[in-house]
């Protein structure tokens, strides 16, 4: 029990420093002149919310976030502002900043208001054994051929659960990529044709309109 | 850490981002700030993936493992809109170039005259 109040103490920690990494770096992304420096502190707030994730137990969305957001976004950003030469000048504020303000405090008065006035569902609700012990942190896992066993060491005295045909919660990576490739194979393949989409039009975007398809006359580069 | 702090943090991030967007004018902190507001939501997608149970554990049913699995629904959902961030990112790039190409600016207010 003690080490229980420990770890969630710890837990607290965790999510209140990486809330005030996360929104720190966000304020300074929003107010900061100089854009560099804004991409810089976008770099950390991702990494804020990856560690976020992190304590909400979701590992694969974690490492997603870092790889994708800190890893490729934050340099897609760097880029962006090491290509356009008159980043000089900052990034400087509208004049409906203001009005910006009062706007984003009543977005956030409204959210946070609905998340304090609403009757979440809680996990509490849950009654079936098998998903308590399958949903609890700190059960061991057993899989023998397509059935799961779950032995659950502090749940119904050493009794084995088994549940028929396969695939448990735990390993939540592994239940994540079952679930892309069953319930969501489609929106899984549009998701690609989307990317690939968004490629090709970066590309033509990014293409010098000054560069004509055919070469130039006389000219040995094919 | 209750459902009701992460809402909050990410409506505070939200928030942040919905500010980013209305008040700069460079393009380029623009989409930084788009891309707080994403990660806003997507925090809040895996808060209710956490705190809350899907209908189909509570539905009394016997167990299934594609019920169990159902809890990580929220995770599926992050990684969709990420995957969509990281297009959206990619091509709102792409445009502030072809922009910046065309009338040597970046600023949102000289984006008026992006009819040819």
């Amino acid at each position: 029990m003690m080490v229980m109040m420990e770890v969630s103490t710890l837990t607290t920690i965790a999510f209140w420093a990486a809330s005030a990494m996360t929104l720190g770096f966000a304020a300074i992304v929003v107010t900061q002149r100089d854009v560099f420096r804004a991409a810089i502190a976008l770099a950390g707030s991702f990494l804020g919310v990856g560690i976020l994730y992190f304590v909400l137990s979701a590992e694969f969305v974690g490492v997603v976030q870092i790889l994708v957001y800190v890893g490729a976004i934050s340099v897609l950003m760097a880029f962006a502002v090491m290509f356009i030469q008159d980043i000089a000048s900052g990034s400087r504020p509208t004049q409906g900043r203001l009005v910006a303000g009062a706007v984003a405090v009543l977005i956030f008065a409204a959210l946070a208001f609905t998340a304090y006035n609403t009757q979440w569902s809680s996990m509490d609700e849950i009654t079936d054994p098998v998903a308590v012990a399958a949903l609890t942190e700190g059960f061991v896992e057993v899989g023998i051929g397509d059935d799961i066993v779950i032995e659950s060491p502090g749940f119904v005295d050493d009794e084995q659960v088994v549940i028929e045909n396969g695939g448990a919660f735990t390993d939540s990576t592994a239940s994540i990529g079952v679930l892309l490739v069953r319930e969501y194979m489609l929106a899984f393949e549009i998701i690609g044709l989307l990317l690939v989409a968004s490629l090709i039009g970066g590309l033509l975007l990014m293409r010098d309109p000054r560069t004509t398809d055919e070469p130039e006359k006389g000219s040995a580069s094919v | 850490m209750t459902i009701e702090n992460v809402l909050l943090i990410s409506g505070a991030l939200f928030a942040i981002g919905a500010y980013g967007v209305v008040s700069r004018r460079s393009l380029i902190t623009v989409i930084m700030s788009l891309e707080l507001m994403f990660n806003g939501v997507v925090i809040a997608a895996v808060a209710f993936s956490r705190f809350t149970p899907s209908a189909a554990l509570l539905s009394g049913d016997p167990l299934t493992a594609e019920a169990i699995r159902s809890a990580l629904t929220g995770h599926v959902f992050a990684i969709f809109v990420t995957a969509v961030a990281a297009g959206e990112a990619a091509l709102a790039f792409a445009l502030v170039f072809a922009m910046y190409r065309a009338t040597e600016s970046v600023e949102i207010t000289d984006a008026s005259e992006m009819k040819n």
